[in-house]
């Protein structure tokens, strides 16, 4: 439908939706986005008051830490530590020239 | 498929070798109402309307998608489901006697848990979550934040090691925790693999040492145990398959569940989760530290790191350990930090996959100035990852009546576009 062929009746329609939209859109969109920021902003805060409550809060203080590494990994990136511990990464990309080559649209 | 949590779910749970091909994240189109919203939280642009205009929408391939889950989180209908769910097995694996069930809870599980329950938001629940994972039934709890601190020596020492040129690996180095980002790397940006980490994530870490070391110190047979990764986190459900995670000649991490399907086994077994005791994890692999707990929040690894590269190259007692500089809200942050006898650090932390496509474009361009970048896709970090409970106000039936005729003008318009 092109806006030319639109009468008069429907063009008053779309352009009273529009603006309610665009209210509607934008003080609500921003009262929900300060709800989910503030329940998410209670999240964030209950863990740095917990790490501030925590007797030990460095990694290396860990006592069992310490003892796997005396007992069984002897030091950090150790050739065992390796073995147990690092990983190495996958090139996917070829799933996605598939796709692309069959007419996928993706963002990026 | 069943309720989880407002989360539909298909009791799934595919093989190693199928994960690369699996729907962890897919629409239910028909009650996709076509609103859009889930596409604002995609960056990959995976989940699209199926006929190319406005109609319903579909994760056009597991190939494209991160299977991070926020789409599934956002959507104001809970019309996108997860495709994978261990629970079944897992059920099957506590009601055997043979078998010795270990769970391994996430950081985040203790700050979103308690919602289900009723509490408020970010309370912490960890106690009552190790005293409710045995009353499920596990046989061991060990935790997942004993490894956060153990990814942080090994990670910490890499990284000293990348910048001192011991080892031919480039700089900066970007954190691998993320299961989300690894696979957007690993897909969009595999050039850039080795300037990821090589460490494992803390649970990748922690399944490999449950079967070998905590096996050994425990005198279990490693054939017999069935480890449990807990977490707040859909993609993590891809991370447990990866086959190469088999290094302690097991699967290292049998099966994987998120905050919501654990709230949804304790609600069926009838347990009363507000009246739980406090208790702790079980010896051998369960101490943790602050460090290992703000894991879960943006910019957590990268304090926790240079809480120990400070004291491993300076050799000095870091006596303030609120390293604020790196903490924030904002999605893309820098810091510089001085280490006495060591350079000064160059640091970034980044959430969102847009924002990470930013500073993967300049370390491919060879302009980044950076040393150390901590990515989590999920905003703000796992705390608020796709496995979490979804926060109320999120679906329709909770929202105002003013938002909901924000989205019905919405829907209204999309379908015209389609005209």
């Amino acid at each position: 439908m092109s806006i030319t062929r639109l009468t008069r009746r429907q063009f008053l329609k779309a352009a009273g939706a529009t603006t309610a939209f665009a209210a509607t859109g934008l003080s609500f969109a921003r009262t929900a986005y300060a709800a989910a920021a503030d329940y998410l902003q209670k999240r964030l805060a209950a863990i740095y008051k917990h790490d501030a409550e925590m007797p030990l809060r460095k990694s290396q203080d860990n006592p069992m830490v310490k003892a796997l590494y005396k007992e069984y990994l002897e030091h950090p990136n150790s050739h065992f530590a390796h073995h147990l511990l690092h990983t190495h990464y996958v090139d996917r990309s070829d799933g996605l020239k598939k796709l692309k080559a069959k007419g996928a649209k993706l963002k990026m | 498929m069943r309720e989880i949590e407002q989360v539909w779910t298909l009791s799934n749970a595919p093989e190693p070798a199928d994960a690369a091909r699996t729907y962890f994240v897919q629409v239910d189109q028909s009650k996709c109402e076509s609103c859009g919203e889930c596409e604002n939280w995609c960056a990959t642009g995976a989940i699209q309307p199926a006929d190319g205009k406005n109609g319903p929408r579909t994760v056009v391939d597991p190939a494209a998608c991160l299977n991070c889950g926020q789409c599934l989180y956002h959507c104001p209908f809970g019309a996108i489901y997860e495709g994978v769910s261990f629970i079944d097995m897992i059920e099957k694996a506590l009601a055997d006697p043979e078998t010795v069930v270990v769970a391994m809870p996430a950081p985040a599980i203790r700050y979103g848990l308690g919602e289900p329950f009723g509490l408020e938001p970010g309370a912490y629940v960890g106690g009552k979550m190790f005293a409710a994972l045995r009353k499920l039934g596990f046989d061991y709890v060990w935790d997942n934040e004993m490894t956060a601190d153990v990814t942080i020596l090994e990670e910490g020492t890499e990284l000293v090691k990348r910048i001192k040129k011991e080892v031919d690996k480039p700089l900066p180095q970007f954190t691998s925790c993320c299961p989300a980002w690894i696979k957007f790397v690993e897909t969009y940006y595999p050039d850039l693999r080795d300037h990821l980490s090589t460490c494992k994530s803390p649970i990748g870490m922690l399944g490999p040492l449950a079967k070998t070391y905590g096996a050994e110190k425990t005198h279990i047979e490693p054939a017999k145990i069935f480890s449990v990764s807990i977490m707040p986190c859909v993609a993590k459900k891809f991370e447990g398959l990866r086959p190469e995670l088999s290094d302690s000649g097991f699967r290292d991490i049998d099966a994987t569940i998120t905050t919501r399907d654990l709230a949804y086994m304790i609600k069926k077994a009838g347990i009363d989760f507000k009246s739980l005791p406090d208790e702790k994890a079980d010896p051998v692999l369960g101490d943790s530290t602050g460090a290992a707990t703000i894991f879960c929040a943006t910019g957590g690894v990268m304090e926790a790191a240079l809480r120990f590269a400070y004291e491993a190259v300076s050799g000095k007692t870091l006596k303030d350990v609120n390293l604020t500089a790196v903490r924030g809200e904002k999605n893309i942050r820098s810091a510089d930090v001085p280490i006495p006898g060591g350079p000064t650090v160059k640091v970034a932390i980044v959430y969102g996959i847009d924002q990470a496509k930013q500073l993967c474009d300049e370390v491919r361009a060879g302009k980044s100035p950076y040393h150390f970048i901590e990515v989590m896709t999920c905003p703000s970090g796992c705390v608020n990852g796709g496995g979490q409970p979804i926060p109320p106000g999120t679906r329709m039936a909770d929202k105002s009546p003013l938002e909901k005729l924000r989205f019905a003008l919405r829907r209204t318009f999309n379908s015209r576009a389609t005209v």
